[in-house]
């Protein structure tokens, strides 16, 4: 018994090893745009590395706020991400749930529809998308950016939620409605718990996905007050002149901010809270 | 399993089916799926709706800058489609793409799933501190991932050639990794496969949620061994999302433009290294041969389909399956 | 707990679908007399001052007019541009790359402009004017030039006894080896030059008597395969060898060339005039210019002459009002004022006596043809520059390659 137990915990101190090298080498490139937005002008370009600046500068961090509409932008940003999200979420979910638990005629073409959006080349969209928007006044305004990001989001969320239903044996459901539940009282109770780490996962991929978009937020918008953070941040790059590396380091660790907060809000909720400990292998 | 006999899934149709009709479906309740999708398919069809169009119509136009500017083209049938699949060069570079695309799903999937297994196995501790790692690679902006990765393998300071000199490996003091296509493509493929895992590791490790902790545990009694616990129960629960992961890597590997674009350098991408869609944005746009652009579109889309169909319908048909 | 987060969640769309709605709606076309410029984000991190001094004027001559600057990224401007060209709702007023402006002028997406309107248009650089030309017309109004130097390092020249500066190529090859013998650090360059820097290496070929491509009765020639190109060529692969470092294949944005200037790896590198940003603090006072030898004494390697240019798009519906602007911005009062921010004003009358401005005696621009854009984004002289300094092919093998491809590409309808 205890030979055994043993030799689960040096198995376990194994994985554990092995999970702290997949670590570090994972973060590093993290870990170096971070360090890098401390470090001096001479320590980013110097021939040696430095590993951890001993002596870090904050000056690329004032450098980045002080650039004109940062604060803005990230407003913008937040806006159009967590409508996107929201919305999105929702009205994937209402889908998901017809293509997992409903047979219905033109399922198939909706399938083709769902799968075959995001095999479009998003290039080839770019001009088509901006003269539609220009119809409707929507150019340079972030409900046009909102819709824009919508019909790209809600695609792979319909796909990836439908994936996670049907992981969720039927019965369950079908049990609770012999018990004489509701459909709505099924949705609540049963599915809505079960879907939380699928929906978590969704709605974190929705999240990055929209924060980090470029090109679009680039052409669709134009006043700069009224642009978003990826864009404000392609101006340190966009200058035909010397680039800023420090400072664009430490814009980009700021502007990874509000990812990293969403994630640690939503996992702690739902997903790795139920799952620690659900299976042990 | 059941999606390959059909018997099996005939079985379960026919069951579900009448075990519905036990339950009562009412005609009102007809109109519920159509009712759950109508948002999605409105907010697709009104702002894609039109551009759609716009994209098959100029696939058979001559469309430059010239009728760019005044908004009209000239009709010229398939002949921008003929020009395209007359290229040598598109051809190369669909060949190309294909291994490229490839590489970079195997590797997606296997690490990916490798790691999801790793975070159940290890301690919460490492678990939490796995995944936080993850998330803060996802939330690197790719423009800004990419600038980092150049910095990191760069000719004159690269931290990757400092690291290798010191631990002697070998001399890569000026080691230039951007010469070859081949290693020009493979340090995009590293790039890329580290830049999805986040995104696939966090899905499956959501869905090995789902997987009972107590069959494992039962079989684990039995004295199953771990990589047959692996095949026969995590794994066929997992199908469904790792068949939408596959088949989502695939679409999205085809058709990577930003990471290959910034990590080789415009000024140093050429006919002879082009990835499909660098190949859509040369030709067609920065070309502003709008009409040829459109028709590489529309024949990328039908590469990805047939590249993902075999995928695609075992998912479609897994889903009829499970009714 | 769950129906709680259910209503959470629906508050979160409403407010966010409210706020939405506040925000949007903007997007109707500006007032009549209000106009939108596009410049490059250079201006916003560089000049700002100038931009408001040009805006101030024109709203005083102009009253109750508005200006709407809004910055531009050099890498995907031509891109927002097209879509503006689709779609309206773009600029009344463009900055443009030199290079870039003649496919757009061949496809009439520009106002023509009255030349005659502008400060000192009599004495415009005449690069950058001819730039802005197309079929007698004028669309492109001159903003500003930079040219090519070099930035080197004084106390590694005297070290290595080099009491006089380089007069020709070939002094600069000898005074590399001194330099070279002086310096025992790894990779160093005496003079740094990107492998692939076709803007150095068509110096050699116009300081040759080369060229890149010719106009002959209507059809475009490529030129680097006459002997005049084949020896600049091979003049630039012999002085590469001779005083760069650097990667054979590598551009010259990447590493920055004062970055290796800035970590003690080159004595001196060739690039535009403001380099000196960036040499390093402990560089900075050792560090001065001067002009780039060519093959003769006396004379200066022709360079490039970069630059933009300001245009109205066919579409905007204020053309009178943005030509006005352009006037007050590229004035005499403001030419200057970015003269002293270290680039080429616009006309030769206010040329100065900067190095900058001395190494633009001479210069070369590229074919002023409908299809160069392809060519330059096609990378077809990188590729050759990389074909030749890694010895692939011979220098003779790539410059009838790429002489080919080139008047193929140019001669395209």
């Amino acid at each position: 018994m205890t030979a055994r137990r043993r030799g689960r915990r040096l198995r376990q101190t194994g994985w554990n090893i092995v999970g702290l090298v997949v670590f570090v080498v994972m973060v590093f490139p993290v870990f170096w745009m971070i360090s890098t937005a401390f470090k001096t002008d001479d320590q980013i370009v110097g021939e040696k590395p430095t590993w951890l600046p001993l002596h870090p500068t904050l000056a690329h961090f004032r450098d980045a706020i002080d650039r004109p509409f940062f604060w803005d932008d990230v407003k913008n940003s937040l806006i159009v991400v967590s409508v996107t999200v929201a919305i999105s979420i929702v009205l994937a979910f209402l889908a998901a749930v017809a293509l997992a638990r409903y047979r219905f005629g033109g399922r198939k073409l909706f399938v083709v529809l769902v799968i075959g959006i995001q095999m479009l080349p998003q290039a080839g969209l770019i001009i088509p998308l901006y003269v539609v928007l220009a119809r409707y006044h929507q150019v340079n305004a972030l409900s046009g950016l909102i819709v824009t990001y919508m019909t790209f989001v809600l695609p792979f969320c319909v796909w990836t939620l439908r994936g996670f239903l049907l992981g969720i044996p039927k019965d369950l459901e079908e049990a609770a409605m012999v018990d004489g539940s509701t459909r709505l009282g099924v949705f609540v109770k049963i599915l809505l718990p079960l879907m939380g780490p699928g929906l978590v996962a969704t709605s974190v991929f929705a999240f990055i996905t929209t924060w980090n978009e470029y090109i679009f937020a680039r052409v669709l918008l134009n006043d700069q007050q009224k642009q978003t953070v990826t864009v404000w941040l392609s101006y340190f790059l966009g200058s035909s002149r010397h680039t800023d590396w420090g400072a664009l380091m430490a814009a980009s660790t700021l502007t990874a901010i509000p990812v990293i907060v969403f994630f640690l809000l939503v996992q702690r909720r739902i997903a790795f809270g139920l799952t620690a400990g659900a299976v042990r292998g | 399993m059941l999606d390959s006999s059909s018997n099996a899934a005939a079985g379960t149709l026919l069951g579900t089916s009448r075990r519905r009709r036990r339950l009562g479906v009412r005609a009102a309740h007809a109109a519920v799926p159509y009712a759950l999708i109508l948002p999605v398919v409105a907010v697709i069809g009104v702002i894609l709706g039109y551009p759609l169009y716009w994209l098959v119509k100029l696939s058979t136009e001559r469309y430059g800058l010239f009728e760019l500017i005044r908004h009209a083209g000239v009709s010229v049938g398939l002949a921008n489609y003929h020009s395209v699949l007359h290229d040598s060069i598109f051809w190369r570079t669909l060949l190309r793409t294909v291994v490229f695309t490839t590489a970079n799903v195997v590797l997606t999937m296997v690490l990916g799933m490798a790691i999801a297994l790793l975070l159940v196995r290890v301690s919460a501790v490492v678990r939490v501190l796995l995944s936080s790692g993850l998330v803060l690679v996802w939330s690197m902006p790719v423009v800004v991932a990419v600038q980092v990765w150049y910095w990191m393998t760069n000719f004159e300071n690269g931290v990757v050639n400092y690291v290798l000199t010191e631990l002697h490996v070998g001399n890569f003091f000026h080691h230039d990794w951007y010469v070859t296509t081949f290693s020009q493509l493979s340090l995009v493929t590293l790039l890329i496969v580290w830049g999805a895992l986040p995104f696939v590791v966090i899905t499956l490790y959501a869905g090995l949620a789902q997987v009972p902790g107590d069959l494992v545990e039962a079989a684990e009694v039995d004295g199953a061994r771990s990589w047959r616990i692996f095949l026969d129960i995590t794994l066929p629960i997992l199908r469904p999302i790792v068949l939408i992961l596959t088949s989502l890597s695939i679409i999205w590997d085809f058709g990577v433009f930003t990471q290959p674009y910034l990590l080789i350098g415009q000024s140093k991408i050429t006919s002879g290294n082009y990835l499909m869609s660098i190949y859509l944005f040369e030709e067609g746009y920065f070309k502003s041969d709008f009409g040829r652009g459109a028709a590489i579109s529309i024949l990328m889309l039908l590469m990805v389909a047939a590249l993902s169909v075999v995928y695609v319908r075992k998912m479609v048909r897994m889903g009829e399956a499970v009714q | 707990m769950k129906r709680r987060s259910i209503v959470a969640l629906s508050l979160v769309v409403v407010l966010a679908a409210a706020l939405t709605a506040a925000t949007s709606g903007a997007t109707k076309r500006a007032a009549a007399n209000s106009i939108t410029v596009w410049l490059q984000v250079d201006a916003q991190s560089g000049w700002p001052d100038i931009v408001a001094a040009a805006n101030k004027q024109f709203q005083s001559d102009h009253a109750g007019a508005t200006v709407n600057v809004q910055y531009q990224n050099w890498g995907d401007h031509l891109q927002k541009f097209d879509a503006t060209l689709a779609g309206g709702g773009g600029a009344d007023v463009i900055e443009m790359g030199n290079t870039e402006m003649t496919k757009y002028m061949a496809a009439g997406a520009f106002a023509p402009l009255d030349k005659s309107a502008f400060d000192n248009s009599a004495n415009w650089l005449k690069g950058l004017a001819a730039s802005g030309k197309f079929g007698g017309k004028v669309y492109g109004v001159p903003y500003y030039a930079g040219s090519r130097v070099v930035t080197y390092r004084s106390d590694l020249f005297k070290k290595a006894g080099i009491s006089k500066l380089p007069a020709t190529t070939g002094e600069y090859v000898a005074d590399a080896k001194k330099l070279l013998a002086a310096n025992s650090k790894k990779g160093f360059s005496p003079l740094y030059i990107a492998g692939t820097d076709w803007y150095v290496a068509m110096s050699f070929v116009f300081d040759y008597g080369g060229g890149i491509a010719t106009q002959v009765s209507g059809k475009w020639k490529g030129l680097l395969n006459s002997p005049k190109s084949i020896a600049g060529l091979t003049a630039y692969k012999n002085f590469f060898n001779a005083t760069s470092r650097a990667s054979k294949t590598t551009d010259e944005t990447h590493p920055n060339p004062y970055d290796v200037y800035a970590q003690g790896g080159a004595a001196s590198m060739l690039g535009p005039s403001w380099f000196t940003c960036c040499v390093g603090a402990k560089f900075k006072s050792a560090t001065a210019q001067f002009v780039m030898p060519g093959r003769v004494k006396g004379q200066a390697i022709p360079g490039f002459l970069g630059g933009s240019d300001l245009a109205v798009p066919a579409n905007s519906p204020n053309k009178a009002l943005a030509s006005d602007w352009i006037k007050d911005f590229t004035s005499t009062a403001s030419e200057k004022a970015l003269q002293a921010k270290g680039n080429i004003p616009n006309a030769t009358n206010l040329l100065g006596a900067s190095v900058n401005e001395r190494a633009a005696s001479r210069s070369w621009f590229v074919p002023t043809a409908k299809h160069w854009v392809d060519v330059e984004n096609g990378n077809v002289l990188r590729n050759m520059l990389a074909q030749i300094l890694s010895g692939k092919l011979s220098v003779k093998q790539a410059a009838n390659s790429a002489s080919d491809n080139i008047a193929s590409v140019l001669n395209q309808s």
